[in-house]
């Protein structure tokens, strides 16, 4: 089944043009990885799938309405002066936060869960966001360059978690500038062919 | 011009304010159109909002400045007026307070597009300002009607009947139109180049340059 | 609609210096005004109200600034967006939660204030309504400057909305004039209820749009 399908799609800011006329699908279980340099448009892509971005031409198409997706750009969306277990009650209801400690203890932040987030390091900061991303249980996970900030072993962990949820039918679409191990399909915005 | 010399020079005194009243010539018409102007913008703001006409942004991108510089000459025209006739060249009253609103009205529209480095986004957020700006128009001036009001009373009316001599009247209809045509003419220019910067990677616009 | 509310509050409730700082700014204006004139010269209660009305301004306005700031900058805006696809709710929420956190305190400490400084204790419900009605109505129009200038500074905020809250300012004066008076309060109060309805209601479209508009 194709979650979330792209017709055309030519975006320009400022009368520049970024891409033009790229075309694609993701279907459940596939991994999409984005590629790019900087500057590329792999971010703003991301959006536009996102419908946060409206592309100049082109067609975004989902599923269904209420497809649910999650996402993680550039900014985490987490809020400093709380701790990581209030960040995450602001978004989940009393069953769903049972799945997100779940998470915090796999991502091995039981430790700082109730220091405030300001404290907390750049690279736990983006696990606590990846945490809300996958505890949401998602049919469509969107991320935006995840493997920045983590160490080795976050990587590492990282790529199996997702991998784990690729496996359990969720569709998956990414922007690295590395290649991970995940197998999935890629787009590359310079070379413009998937 | 012809009716700024006509009436500067040739119309005769006004019985009780004397020379100083010539300068309606200039204060009448300046805020005439600084409402006009914003009216004008306001159109446009719902014709980039509605359909989506990049032209109209452009249009009241450029004439935000004409208005501001209008209403400003509205004002300044104004205070000097008010020295000789009310003896102070400022006052709270209704009609100069929504002038002064206009004036801010029109400076928040410009910084508000000059503070975003994406031009769309400006013209969006500009357009949904300029909007909620011409809603609000007639509610200061209904508000500060409320206020007792120094301001002579509206001396030509449309439904006929003017307090007005006819010496007097013909010079200012005469200089209204005429600034009315010095604001379009400026502003076809400065649309004319902001028009051309923005479009400036198209090819319809480099024959231009 | 009231996870929202739950949340928005527990933010507000936890950012100290966004609730306590304009309730503290509001409390020393209103002290420091009488201490800074020749008090035995002037007849304190006749213009005590127009520093009352002058610090509402100030006040919400401080209250308000950066209100969608911090959500545009750590891109809670944007996942907010993918949720409910629009920001009417959000923005419906944010204003009643602000009202009532900081408006409502803010309109209590005026009347207060207002009271202690020989104005008859009948007016003091009078005032309280008045005062959080024009709440009400300033926050919603501070806002809306605060979603069009989100994070470009509060000059922008002041040139954008200014003039929206000058007719609400009029209409207070009017208001207070009718309390010390004695007349037509009541269609005054009735006029600001029916705009506050309407404010409440149309401003958090309009607001979404510019949100809407930033996050683009």
């Amino acid at each position: 089944m194709t979650l979330v399908s792209a017709q055309n799609i030519t975006y320009s800011i400022n009368e520049n043009k970024l891409f033009h006329n790229l075309s694609f699908g993701v279907n459940a279980g596939e991994g999409l990885h984005i590629k790019g340099g900087n500057g590329s448009g792999k971010s703003t892509l991301l959006r536009i799938i996102l419908g946060i971005t409206t592309p100049t031409k082109g067609l975004i198409k989902r599923c269904s309405e209420d497809l649910k997706i999650s996402y993680l750009g550039h900014k985490n969306a987490i809020k400093n002066y709380l701790t990581p277990i209030e960040n995450l009650e602001l978004l989940f209801n009393d069953v769903e936060i049972k799945i997100a400690y779940e998470w915090l203890y796999k991502f091995n932040l039981s430790h700082v869960q109730d220091e405030l987030a300001a404290s907390l390091s750049f690279g736990q900061q983006k696990k606590l966001a990846l945490i809300r991303v996958l505890a949401q249980s998602p049919e469509l996970i969107v991320l935006d360059e995840p493997f920045v900030g983590l160490d080795q072993t976050a990587a590492d962990q990282l790529n199996h978690f997702l991998e784990e949820q690729l496996s359990e039918g969720v569709g998956l679409i990414f922007t690295s500038h590395i290649n991970p191990k995940i197998s999935c399909k890629v787009l590359d915005l310079e070379a413009k062919n998937v | 011009m012809l009716g700024w010399t006509w009436g500067l020079l040739f119309a005769p005194q006004d019985a009780v304010q004397g020379n100083s009243y010539r300068i309606i010539f200039l204060h009448v018409p300046s805020v005439i159109f600084a409402e006009l102007v914003y009216f004008f913008m306001a159109v446009c703001a719902l014709m980039h909002l509605v359909w989506r006409v990049k032209l109209a942004a452009y249009l009241i991108k450029s004439a935000a400045p004409i208005g501001a510089m209008i209403t400003f000459i509205g004002l300044f025209s104004g205070s000097i007026w008010g020295i000789p006739t009310w003896g102070t060249w400022w006052q709270w009253d209704a009609r100069i307070t929504s002038t002064l609103i206009l004036f801010i009205m029109y400076l928040g529209i410009l910084t508000l597009h000059g503070s975003f480095s994406n031009l769309e986004k400006a013209d969006r957020l500009m357009s949904i300002l300029v909007i909620i700006g011409v809603v609000n128009i007639p509610i200061i001036k209904k508000s500060v009607d409320w206020w007792s009001t120094l301001h002579q009373p509206a001396s030509i009316s449309v439904s006929g009947s003017t307090s007005i001599d006819p010496s007097m009247l013909y010079p200012l209809f005469i200089s209204v139109i005429g600034l009315g045509f010095t604001l379009i003419s400026l502003g076809i220019l400065s649309s004319r180049s902001y028009i051309l910067s923005r479009e400036k990677n198209k090819k319809w616009a480099l024959k231009h340059v | 609609m009231f996870r929202l509310l739950k949340t928005e509050s527990f933010k507000l409730s936890n950012k100290l210096k966004s609730w306590l700082g304009p309730l503290l700014i509001m409390v020393l204006v209103l002290i420091a005004f009488p201490l800074s004139i020749d008090i035995s010269q002037y007849d304190l209660e006749k213009f005590y109200f127009s520093i009352i009305v002058v610090s509402l301004l100030m006040t919400s306005f401080v209250a308000t600034e950066g209100m969608f700031e911090e959500d545009f900058e750590d891109g809670s805006l944007e996942q907010e967006f993918l949720i409910e696809k629009d920001f009417y709710k959000l923005v419906l929420s944010k204003i009643l939660v602000y009202v009532c956190l900081i408006g409502i305190p803010i309109a209590f400490i005026g009347a207060l204030f207002s009271f202690a400084n020989g104005v008859a204790i009948g007016s003091f419900a009078k005032v309280f309504l008045l005062l959080i009605l024009s709440n009400l109505l300033l926050f919603n129009l501070f806002a809306f400057g605060n979603a069009l200038s989100i994070n470009k500074g509060a000059m922008l905020g002041v040139l954008s909305s200014l003039p929206l809250a000058l007719p609400v300012i009029i209409l207070l004066g009017r208001a207070i004039r009718s309390i010390q008076f004695g007349d037509g309060f009541s269609s005054i109060i009735a006029l600001m209820f029916g705009l506050g309805l309407i404010l409440s209601a149309m401003m958090p479209l309009i607001i979404s749009a510019a949100l809407k508009t930033h996050i683009d």
